[in-house]
């Protein structure tokens, strides 16, 4: 245990020591979010569209945001090329499990991004208004949901970097996963807003914890019975990718080849 | 004439090293067409709902997104070394360039080939194609050489704001691109209308970083669509400025350029 404290420490500092990078990681999701904010503050200045009010679409995107900064300190980078160029050898005859050591690197860096997001969310609030928090239950539901999606983020992110040991390449494979996310999170519109059959494979996909079912439990637009079996379906992911992943890593290892000595 | 010829050759040397890797090249036009393909459901889905946004309509929109990407695809394809600028002067590797009896800029800009490109170029092309077919334009011969125009405009804009926030690294002597990439994306902001934004940024993508002249300002002219449309027939003009600004900061960078020694 002390040693994933170390390492959770590690990432912390090191995120600290390069913020500037940290931060241009998360342009891309900053300038998505001031970009959707501006497209929806002009089409729903008239009226509402499929049921969202402005005041909710706000929400919905500041959630998008929060869900898309957690896991943002965790160097997939650095774990690609590390893999890619066989430096992952030297992780091999570390004495701790390799995909708990990266989990615990994740969550190292996790209260960083918690005080971006804190800061972000504040600002919005404060220059497009106040917004209404929902009842007891919906909120606790929330906060669980939020709490489930980071090592869901992790995992797909972990689990995508892993393809790396049969692909040679990274970039292409983080452009595939960001693009795949960013459509069945629902972070680029409300999954209510894509055709039905593509809305149900979304729904039920491991990508909707990472936006869908927060945002839509917080905006009380499903009821807490029906929220519950959307975390259900988020933890299911979760354990399910979990023991995948680790699978994933002993096949990998098996094709990893490093040269030299 | 030469100096064309000659890039072509420095960047088929790069070219055929990446043939070398044919998966790579595979997943990474994947990767893009998918990217491309996640845009226009947006842009669908957006638009099943809401008929217009400012005046702009689902093909309108997609004309625009259609440039930006042909832009970023010339870039990546044909001119990519310029994001390797910023490690080029950082490992001291311009000595090479500054002796050899070809302009400095572009043999940094053909120092890499982004295989990407290419894709981007063929999923740029076919937006622009299939937005056009469904837009009422009369096309006379003026307009279809006023659009060629505004086009290669457009990519001159693009190259010229990409030159020129790479050559900051001369001053910043870090060795990644950070400001240059941060440049490119305040600039993704401009795939949308820019008449949706506050006015401080109209004025950051209009006038200092004019990423909206690749897209809003020439499509809407070429449209008849929004406000102050006449704008758009600035593009040329915009672009020469770029250019020649791009030219101006790259070669007060370069007299600051010291080399990393051995």
């Amino acid at each position: 245990m002390r040693a994933y404290r170390a390492l959770a420490r590690a990432t912390a500092r090191s995120a600290l020591t390069y913020r500037l990078n940290l931060l241009l990681g998360l342009g891309t999701v900053f300038v998505q979010l001031v970009a959707l904010l501006a497209v929806w503050r002009v089409i729903l200045a008239q009226s509402s569209v499929n049921g969202f009010t402005w005041p909710q679409m706000r929400v919905y995107l500041l959630v998008a945001f929060a869900a898309g900064t957690v896991v943002s300190a965790f160097g997939d980078f650095r774990m690609a090329f590390r893999i890619l160029d066989g430096d992952v050898a030297l992780d091999l005859v570390k004495p701790v499990d390799y995909q708990k050591a990266r989990f615990a690197e994740t969550i190292g860096g996790l209260w960083i991004e918690v005080l971006l997001i804190g800061v972000v969310v504040g600002v919005t609030l404060a220059v497009t208004g106040g917004v209404r928090t929902p009842a007891g239950p919906a909120l606790a539901l929330f906060v669980v949901s939020m709490l489930l999606l980071v090592p869901l983020k992790f995992l797909i992110v972990y689990g995508s970097t892993l393809l790396c040991f049969w692909t040679q390449n990274f970039i292409g494979v983080q452009w595939a996963r960001l693009a795949v996310m960013n459509l069945l999170s629902g972070a680029l519109i409300p999954l209510a807003y894509l055709p039905g059959w593509l809305a149900t494979v979304a729904q039920w996909s491991p990508f909707a914890g990472l936006t869908s079912t927060p945002a839509l439990i917080f905006l009380g637009r499903v009821d807490v019975r029906h929220g519950l079996t959307l975390v259900a379906v988020q933890l299911g992911w979760v354990l399910l990718l979990w023991f995948g992943a680790r699978l994933m890593w002993r096949a990998g290892l098996r094709r990893l080849t490093v040269n030299g000595g | 004439m030469r100096t064309a010829r000659l890039y072509l050759r420095l960047l088929g040397a790069h070219f055929r090293a990446l043939l070398e890797y044919e998966a790579d090249f595979l997943i990474l036009a994947l990767a893009t067409v998918l990217m491309q393909v996640v845009n226009l459901v947006f842009l669908a889905a957006l638009f099943a709902r809401v008929p217009v946004l400012n005046g702009w309509t689902f093909w309108s929109m997609v004309l625009m997104f259609g440039t930006v990407t042909l832009a970023e695809g010339v870039g990546s394809l044909f001119f990519e070394g310029m994001w390797n600028l910023a490690w080029q002067i950082n490992r001291g590797e311009l000595d090479y360039f500054l002796v050899r009896p070809y302009p400095v800029a572009l043999q940094s800009s053909s120092a890499a080939v982004g295989i990407n490109g290419l894709s981007n170029i063929v999923v740029g092309g076919l937006m622009i194609g299939t937005g056009l077919a469904h837009v009422d334009v009369v096309w006379t011969p003026w307009r279809v050489a006023l659009g060629v125009l505004l086009l290669i405009s457009s990519v001159v804009i693009k190259l010229s704001i990409s030159l020129a926030t790479n050559a900051a690294s001369f001053w910043l002597s870090s060795p990644t691109p950070l400001f240059a990439f941060a440049m490119h994306q305040v600039g993704d902001l401009a795939r949308f209308p820019l008449s949706i934004y506050p006015m401080a940024l109209k004025a950051v993508l209009g006038v200092a970083l004019p990423f909206a002249f690749i897209s809003f300002f020439p499509v809407a002219y070429l449209l008849d669509t929004g406000q102050s449309r006449w704008v758009g027939l600035l593009t040329p003009l915009v672009a020469a400025y770029c250019a020649g600004t791009a030219a101006f900061i790259f070669k007060r960078g370069l007299r600051r350029y010291e080399s990393a020694g051995n």
